[in-house]
């Protein structure tokens, strides 16, 4: 009786100390993750010009929607935006399918050639010719300059495709085999019976390869050349890199209450908020959607 | 071997009773014979002289050189920079990056506050599906020569002048790592978590009863536990160790923060291979540098699978 108080004791006084750090450490890590985004949206919120004055923490000093109405009166920024959504919705639409159906034929167990096939995805993933054969490739497909550029090159993803595959041989053969009985073709299985229970994988799917289309500025940046095909996250990283190393410069030299630097805080904020507003999808989906297969290999 | 005995006939009708799904197959396939394979045999521009003017067919056509290209980058005088920075930034990363997750998923799996846990961990991984460039201007924001960090140690005195963080090359390898560990640990966290959670409790109960404490049970249990998920990921890391490991964002930290005063910290192969390759026309070098870092990422991969594979029994190749 006495011993098990005494060792209860013990343990419970490392617990403390042990708790104490844990949730130290944790309130740092939450602090150090939303505080920057917090003050990037303060900064879009206040008068740029005030912002440069420094001090401002918590709160935005001298409100404004000036920095917003500069974007949404400006043509190329509308464009900008025009293409980011289009190439997210067709891009994510066809690469969703795309690899949908390929990893759905891969999970047949006794499909000729299988391993033929799985050998091939398998090497595309620990080698690749590098970037500059795939951009001569990428001009002689006269796709450099285009908008197919970001809706073709990336069709297929061989880390989805991996993804869908173990997820696809989890679902039990019985399942396919019963309805194929009832006199179902192989195209009416996949569309009447595996598409209705992969909803999980699907909004997976979508999700990531549609955050991944709405961030990536690489395409634009080396693919394309015409202003009118930039798309948003370009468009940001133009900003960016304009003001990275002058900032204070920049800053003075705009007469107005906005500077570059609020007008930036902006551009961010547009950039983010598509993320935030598919996040809490995003985090129901992904774990069941994403590791269960990846993880256990 | 099963096709081996196989007659023709036999081949032939089941794959027509398989035709939908070899159709979905072959159509992937033929999609990674065009956009991965074909690059593949562009390789060997890296040992011709090969120029864009004379179109794919050049590639076959132009003159062999040999090992010129790659004779010549050896020799460069931005060579041992290159190469000091690309493996400089990616084995800190590796050190740095690696492990934040594992602590940090063994501290929310002891948090019993399940409200407070869920909050951490969901704001933790946001990060990491925003893109580099918009983390590449909040960056710029806060450490900036007026940015809100100088602000707050000219603030409380510990520095004079402003810390010219963006511009200096002395603080761009700390701030490429850094930020990694910023916009990753909370993602890496969730299957470092999947794989705790996953744990037999009666380990825990058995561990209790015999007087182990937390630390123990932590040291004994958990992390022995969870060895093959920390194995997986870490081969993985080696393998993309000269893209910038786990998140391979070498490529995306050095064009976004990179500039002409850090340069000599912040040049890397990838940038590299894009300067001279896309800006300056010079294809078959480039492919040159590209294939050097392609060959050295291979061997990383099967090199730490062969050796994880003899200590630890756990391998993914």
């Amino acid at each position: 009786m006495n011993r098990t108080k005494r060792k209860n004791r013990i343990r419970s006084r490392e617990d403390v100390i042990l708790d104490i750090i844990i949730y130290v450490f944790c309130i740092l890590i939450f602090i150090a993750t939303v505080y920057p985004f917090w003050y990037v949206f303060i900064v879009s919120l206040n008068e740029g010009v005030d912002t440069a004055l420094g001090g401002m923490y918590f709160w935005p000093r001298a409100f404004t929607l000036d920095n917003f109405k500069k974007f949404l009166t400006d043509i190329t920024w509308l464009k900008a935006l025009g293409v980011s959504v289009a190439r997210t919705v067709i891009g994510t639409a066809i690469g969703v399918i795309f690899t949908m159906i390929v990893a759905y034929g891969l999970s047949f167990k006794d499909l000729l050639n299988r391993k033929l096939y799985m050998t091939m995805i398998i090497i595309t993933m620990y080698f690749s010719g590098g970037i500059i054969p795939y951009y001569v490739l990428l001009r002689s497909l006269n796709l450099i300059n285009t908008f197919y550029v970001y809706i073709i090159p990336g069709a297929l993803n061989t880390f989805f495709l991996t993804v869908g595959l173990s997820f696809f041989m989890g679902i039990p053969s019985s399942l396919r085999e019963s309805a194929k009985i009832d006199g179902a073709s192989e195209l009416k299985v996949f569309t009447h019976i595996i598409l209705p229970i992969s909803k999980p994988f699907v909004a997976t799917l979508v999700l990531f390869i549609g955050v991944g289309h709405w961030n990536n500025w690489f395409d634009s940046t080396f693919y394309v050349r015409d202003k009118n095909l930039m798309t948003l996250s370009f468009r940001m990283m133009e900003v960016i890199n304009k003001t990275k190393v002058s900032a204070t410069a920049a800053a003075a030299g705009i007469s107005s209450t906005t500077t570059s630097l609020s007008v930036q805080a902006a551009a961010m904020i547009i950039a983010v908020v598509p993320i935030i507003l598919v996040y809490p999808f995003l985090q129901k989906y992904f774990v069941t959607g994403m590791f269960a297969g990846s993880v256990k290999e | 071997m099963k096709r081996k005995r196989m007659s023709p006939q036999e081949y032939k009708r089941t794959f027509r009773k398989q035709l939908p799904l070899q159709l979905f197959v072959l159509s992937g396939i033929a999609y990674l014979i065009v956009f991965n394979f074909v690059p593949m045999l562009g390789i060997i521009m890296a040992f011709k002289d090969y120029d864009i003017s004379m179109g794919i067919s050049g590639i076959f056509t132009s003159d062999w050189v040999g090992l010129k290209y790659f004779k010549e980058f050896v020799t460069d005088y931005q060579f041992p920079t290159l190469m000091k920075n690309t493996i400089g930034i990616s084995v800190l990363k590796l050190i740095f990056t690696f492990p934040v997750p594992i602590l940090f998923a063994i501290m929310l799996n002891d948090i019993r506050c399940i409200p407070f846990k869920k909050i951490v961990q969901t704001c933790s991984y946001l990060p990491h599906f925003i893109s580099w460039v918009v983390i590449a201007g909040i960056a710029s924001q806060f450490f900036s020569s007026t940015g809100i960090i100088n602000n707050l140690l000219m603030a409380l005195g510990l520095i004079e002048e402003p810390i010219a963080f963006l511009s200096s090359a002395k603080y761009y390898w700390g701030m490429a790592v850094g930020l990694d560990v910023w916009k990753e640990t909370g993602w890496w966290t969730i299957v470092f978590l999947a794989a705790i959670v996953g744990i037999n409790q009666d380990m825990y109960e058995a561990a209790k009863i015999d007087g182990a404490g937390r630390l123990q049970r932590t040291w004994y249990i958990t992390l022995p536990a969870i060895k093959p998920t920390i194995v997986t990921v870490l081969i993985l890391a080696l393998g993309n160790l000269f893209g910038g490991g786990l998140s391979g964002s070498n490529f995306e930290q050095s064009y976004l923060l990179g500039n002409t005063m850090n340069s000599s910290a912040s040049s890397i192969l990838q940038t590299y291979v894009f300067d001279v390759g896309l800006a300056l026309g010079r294809y078959s070098y480039a492919t040159a540098v590209g294939l050097i870092q392609s060959i050295v990422s291979l061997i990383l991969v099967f090199l730490s699978n062969h050796l994880s594979k003899k200590f630890t029994g756990v391998g993914i190749v």
